[in-house]
């Protein structure tokens, strides 16, 4: 057994989660000295003690700022529905590259769900919304695999102006960061999956394309962004794609810099 | 979560009374700031609002949770310029004002405050696996899904946590007690 899994075995005692036949081995390896059994029982015991660290209560500040900004929510999102359908027919037009056939049947399905669901019934509008917003997310996949680099790069700009994105969104961002021919639509593919930085799905794709790339530019773009969301574990694979691949001498010193960052 | 995500944003309010105080206590014990981790928790909510739809539900709730409040937390640091200054941990940092009174205080209130100080010492990563096992019981698992690394080196880093607090409050409680 080497040493970090005597660790491991001392991490799941101090978590209570040892099975009998590690409990066994955790006493053998403590009867034959291989674990010092006083600095063992030392650091048990300052686990135990851990329950003597202080914290205090937050103050009523904390949950009156929360239902202001919940209730500002509430109303900022009935008054976003309309406004919303109107900016994305806005911006649906100026895509004039884009098949008419797809215009054709999102005026008819917009006008059908408006012409079913549109009135006074607040959840009515959220639920169109909701419609809107998946609409210009099949949109954008669609035009992501089109043939005309300035419609993929139309398409990573319409996953810039929305307002959420599902993992099918996420997921076709990730393969064009991956496969796109244009080493313009990479760089704004990263860019437009940064802003989704929070989400772990976003933050492991990046991480995982990193080995993939061949271009300097989108080498740095990605290692800027990875600095900039503090995905800490890109360093290793940024030293794989050190390894692995002959990058340029100021790229190379980039991706150095970068895990040291990280 | 689910139904948040589907625009019933009441239910949040559902979420905010199970789990503030939780995530209160896990910004307070990475930062002993209270005003701070009152402003932490309330980005955590903004943002679960703010990037609801990334909520699969595929995960638990609680490890989604943490990990926005993870980076909520980076994302201060980040802006402050003082996360590269907190992740150092070196001889020289286990330097502490002496608290007044320490000589007379009962053994119970001295190792409470060792603790509090060994613990603002520690390095961010090793804190935060130890604040998420020990006092929000997340299993080595959900911690690694919010790392971003594996399961084997959570434990690790649980252990080398634990190995640093005993040598760190070694150290303090030595020169607490020369002074």
């Amino acid at each position: 057994m080497n040493k970090e899994e005597y660790q491991q075995l001392i991490a799941d005692y101090l978590a209570g989660t040892l099975t009998s036949e590690q409990q066994k081995q955790m006493e053998e390896l403590l009867a034959s000295g291989e674990i010092d059994f006083i600095d063992f029982k030392a650091m048990e015991q300052l686990h135990e003690q851990m329950d003597l660290v202080y914290v205090p209560e937050p103050t009523a500040e904390m949950s009156a700022r929360f239902y202001a900004m919940l209730e500002k929510e509430k109303e900022a999102s009935s008054g976003k529905a309309i406004l919303n359908i109107v900016h994305w027919l806005r911006s649906a037009l100026e895509y004039v590259t884009f098949p008419r056939l797809a215009y054709a049947f999102s005026f008819m399905v917009i006008g059908a769900f408006a012409g079913n669901w549109l009135g006074p019934n607040h959840d009515r509008i959220e639920q169109l919304t909701n419609e809107v917003q998946t609409m210009q997310q099949v949109m954008m996949v669609s035009m992501l695999e089109g043939p005309s680099t300035t419609d993929r790069l139309r398409a990573v700009n319409i996953s810039a102006q929305l307002p959420e994105v599902d993992e099918t969104a996420i997921q076709a961002l990730l393969f064009t960061l991956n496969n796109d021919p244009s080493v313009n639509v990479r760089v704004q593919s990263i860019e437009a999956l940064a802003r989704w930085g929070d989400n772990p799905l976003v933050r492991e794709g990046l991480v995982r394309s990193i080995i993939f790339q061949e271009s300097d530019i989108v080498i740095v773009t990605l290692a800027d962004a990875m600095v900039e969301l503090g995905v800490s574990n890109a360093a290793q694979e940024f030293q794989r794609l050190i390894n692995e691949k002959e990058l340029a001498g100021v790229t190379k010193n980039k991706v150095e810099s970068t895990i040291a960052a990280l | 979560m689910m139904k948040v995500k589907d625009g019933d944003f009441d239910k949040l309010g559902l979420l905010f009374e199970r789990h503030n105080r939780a995530l209160f206590s896990f910004f307070y014990r990475k930062t002993f700031d209270s005003q701070l981790s009152e402003d932490l928790v309330q980005s955590v909510f903004e943002r679960m609002l703010k990037y609801r739809a990334t909520y699969t539900g595929s995960g638990t709730f609680t490890t989604w949770m943490f990990s926005i409040a993870r980076n909520a937390h980076i994302d201060h640091y980040r802006k402050e310029k003082r996360r590269k200054e907190d992740e150092i941990l070196d001889e020289e940092r286990i330097v502490a004002d002496i608290p007044s009174g320490y000589a007379e205080m009962n053994e119970r209130k001295k190792q409470k405050i060792l603790l509090e100080r060994a613990l603002e010492q520690l390095t961010d990563d090793k804190k935060e696996v130890l604040i998420l096992s020990r006092f929000e019981g997340l299993r080595y698992q959900e911690i690694a899904e919010i790392q971003g690394v594996s399961e084997s080196a959570v434990k690790v880093r649980m252990f080398r946590a634990m190995k640093d607090l005993k040598e760190i409050v070694t150290t303090l409680s030595e020169e607490f007690s020369d002074e």
